[in-house]
């Protein structure tokens, strides 16, 4: 044969396609029946099954790693402050006037996947001297995570967002918070008040931190 | 009706995919035509790969290399993802490789299948190009350096080379441009060009079907499906098991430490590079185009014309001539490819570079753990207490000190030795012999201390000197490595000794005999901040005295107050204390409590 990768019949759109050599020593009679596959035959059937598994464990072991890859938290990310102490220096109590909220900002090293950067804002507190007590929460609003203001009276907090109002014990009066303002624990270290500042998810009525 | 059957009434599916699968194999199914499946089930796995890579790289010169690093260490399969991608992308090299030369060995690019062998050739060029565009996206100092190497290839090809040196540069250095436009070539255009050439491919695969080699029995024949589909997925899998195996003893990819554009790196292409940066020794000055453009060229013009060359079917043995220069190509990039890394390792220098960045490697690591600043990965490097040491170091005071293998060769030095700097057996040994080579032997010092051990030269002293006991020189030595320390050791026996031995020239605590002498101040000798006064003002008395500034010392240490920053001088002064008593690295900066 002079041309032996030659194997197109004539102007059939595809090859293989009723081709007049087809039963081989290896192909039995498959020939006859172009549309309906090889006949069933076990050793066949066998290898078909065995292929067949082989083309799922190939996508398989790519599937599985990507998988988890995507969907895996970043494992060792030591980003988030999650669920750990993050204690934070915010202000000297000196300066916190008795009974009266004050905004203070919370400045500390913020982690972003793999950047580090130091001295950054992580967030807005307010923070309440109560006697010797003193009481912050989170001046982030746990409706929709607008930044919560005081109103003019110095009686009510406010989210201008949506309109929700707090106590100044942060206890929901109007709008559609669904909690009250999130409490952080306080400390008093050398005349410094220091807030173990952490992170709540959004909408819902239950406290739970976010990572981060 | 089950769901197979409504859409197969839509977009007949059947059909074609019966076709498809039972498409005849003149022949029957061979080990020879696993190749191109196998490139093509390696493709998507780089596809797949790629595009969850895509998902945490952050393409610029200052994030890049710290989102790989972010991949490899942090994210969860991250390194067997990034190591797929990366092992794949050779595996890809070698199979497309195979490819071609066995549709050469099989004369099956003869007609009607020219066009097929050249979207094989172009496939390959494209291959080529995501190694080009894929290895500097790490941007660590392997990729950079491989970069600045091929663009500047680029940029030395007559007439075009410059502009599309600037194009793919992204201006006149390598930076956050390079790294977009590499980027943009690597994620779309080659991806759209390889998804068109294998689209192509597989039509023509289509409408050709294999090309059986000369001789093969044409009455035996298979179908695609399963033998055959069975082969290509089998040697699918064994790719793929190596590649798990490669990503697996690699943890992930390699990750050198963050691109530098000022080191001293020893560049070398990848593997399969290789051959042509052997080649390029052989054409030295203007050339090296030959080598670099000139021969991949010729045998680029001889592949795509080879289908031309090679007309006649017959056995291998008739078509040889045409077919020879394809085997010499094959053989000489085997051979050149050991002989580079042959020559490699015999070269001392290329090894201690290659140590050299090992270390600066593991440095990166440590303080990638740490986090990486927002100016990025090589700040956080040249930053890093240990690396701007040793930095400083070589820039500074590798020119006249040695420490260790740093600074000029063993007979060329013009400065004490530091190796050892600051340890007993240092001070011992200048008790014993100040004047050897690598102490004060070859400085304007010379001869200004006497052995302690050794009798003076002239006879009438020599009748009067005792050599110091021993057990004295412990004791000296012993109260200097204390110094050293940082310790005071007052009043220790040793602290007494060196009083009635040694003030009659050197100070302790300022107090000497001998004002105008040029001998150091032996408090607090070696300490860190005895060695950053004398980085400082080698003459300010706190450790040299203002006699060892002296217009008459030749030679003599300058001072480097005007020239390092007060900062700088610190961390320097505190790496060669730490290297010149041969103390481990600092540990990576522990993390800063707020005050």
């Amino acid at each position: 044969m002079a041309e032996p990768t030659q194997k197109e019949p004539g102007a059939a759109g595809y090859p293989g396609y009723g081709l007049p050599h087809e039963p081989g020593a290896g192909v039995p009679a498959s020939a006859g029946a172009p549309f309906g596959g090889p006949p069933p035959e076990e050793r066949r059937g066998a290898l078909k099954a065995l292929v067949a598994l082989g083309g799922l464990a190939y996508a398989g072991a790519i599937a599985v790693p990507a998988a988890s890859f995507i969907a895996g938290p970043a494992a060792g990310n030591a980003g988030s402050a999650g669920g750990r102490e993050r204690w934070v220096r915010v202000g000297r109590l000196a300066d916190l006037p008795p009974d009266e909220p004050r905004r203070l900002k919370v400045i500390g090293e913020e982690r972003d996947a793999f950047t580090v950067a130091k001295d950054q804002m992580l967030g807005a507190i307010w923070v309440i001297r109560e006697g010797e007590k003193i009481r912050a929460m989170s001046a982030t609003c746990p409706h929709l995570g607008c930044g919560i203001e005081l109103n003019g009276d110095k009686k009510t907090f406010n989210c201008p967002c949506h309109s929700s109002r707090f106590a100044l014990s942060g206890a929901p009066e109007t709008g559609p918070s669904p909690r009250p303002m999130d409490p952080l624990a306080t400390r008093v270290v050398d005349g410094w008040v220091e807030v173990d500042y952490r992170r709540y998810r959004d909408g819902t009525a239950a406290l739970e931190e976010i990572a981060g | 009706m089950s769901l197979g059957d409504w859409l197969n009434e839509r977009i007949g599916y059947r059909e074609p995919l019966r076709r498809l699968l039972d498409e005849p194999i003149p022949g029957g199914a061979r080990i020879g035509y696993v190749w191109g499946g196998a490139l093509a089930l390696l493709l998507l796995v780089e596809a797949v790969t790629g595009a969850l890579l895509m998902s945490a790289y952050a393409p610029s010169a200052t994030t890049a290399w710290a989102s790989v690093a972010h991949i490899n260490f942090t994210l969860r399969a991250g390194w067997l993802i990034r190591g797929l991608h990366y092992f794949g992308a050779q595996a890809l090299v070698i199979l497309i490789a195979v490819h071609v030369a066995q549709i050469a060995i099989h004369g099956a690019y003869r007609a009607p299948r020219e066009v097929g062998w050249f979207l094989k050739l172009g496939l390959l060029g494209v291959i080529l190009g995501f190694a080009f565009t894929g290895n500097p996206l790490p941007w660590d100092q392997d990729g950079y350096w491989g970069t600045r190497v091929e663009t500047g290839i680029m940029g030395a090809v007559p007439v075009v080379g410059p502009l599309t040196q600037e194009l793919v540069v992204g201006g006149s250095s390598l930076g956050h441009m390079t790294l977009t436009r590499l980027y943009t070539l690597h994620v779309f255009v080659l991806p759209a060009v390889t998804a068109l050439l294998l689209a192509a491919s597989f039509a023509l695969f289509r409408k050709h079907g294999f090309g059986a080699p000369h001789g093969a029995n044409l009455t035996k024949a298979d179908r695609l499906y399963p033998k055959q589909l069975g082969m290509i997925l089998l040697a699918g899998a064994v790719v793929l098991v190596v590649l798990f195996d490669l990503a697996a003893i690699e943890h992930g990819a390699p990750l050198e430490a963050p691109a530098d554009p000022v080191s001293d790196y020893n560049a070398r292409p990848a593997w399969y590079f290789r051959p042509l940066f052997e080649l390029r020794k052989f054409f030295p000055g203007s050339l090296e185009l030959i080598a670099t453009v000139g021969l991949p060229g010729v045998i680029g013009l001889y592949l795509a014309l080879l289908p031309f060359i090679d007309r006649k079917p017959g056995p291998l043995r008739a078509r040889l001539p045409a077919l020879a220069p394809l085997f010499l190509i094959g053989l000489g990039a085997v051979g050149f490819l050991a002989k580079s890394y042959a020559s490699d390792a015999k070269d001392e220098g290329f090894q201690r570079s290659q140590a050299q960045n090992a270390q600066r490697t593991a440095r990166a690591m440590a303080l990638f753990k740490q986090g990486v600043p927002p100016e990025g990965a090589l700040a956080m490097l040249r930053n890093d207490p240990e690396i701007r040491g040793e930095d400083l170091y070589k820039k500074e005071c590798a020119s006249c000190h040695r420490l260790n293998d740093l600074g000029p060769p063993k007979d060329k030095q013009t400065a004490p030795d530091l190796t050892g700097f600051g340890t007993k057996a240092w001070a011992l040994e200048v008790l014993r012999d100040p004047d050897a080579d690598h102490l004060f032997g070859k400085t304007a010092f010379k001869e200004m201390m006497p052995s302690m051990v050794k009798p003076p030269a002239d006879p009438e002293a020599a009748k009067m000197f005792t050599p110091m006991s021993a057990a004295d020189q412990e004791t000296i030595a012993a109260f200097l490595e204390a110094q050293a320390r940082g310790e005071r050791s007052a009043g220790t026996q040793g602290e007494t000794l060196v009083r009635q031995r040694c003030t009659s020239c050197h100070r302790l605590d300022g107090k000497t005999d001998d004002e105008e002498s040029a001998a150091p101040e032996l408090r607090g000798w070696a300490s860190v901040a005895w060695i950053e006064a004398q980085i400082t003002n080698p003459g300010s008395g706190k450790a040299y005295p203002p006699a060892a500034m002296s217009k008459d010392l030749e030679g003599h240490m300058p001072a480097f107050e005007e020239k390092i920053s007060a900062n700088d001088r610190k961390v320097l002064a505190a790496w060669v204390h730490r290297r010149g008593r041969g103390e481990p690295a600092a540990a990576a900066s522990a993390p800063e409590k707020k005050p």
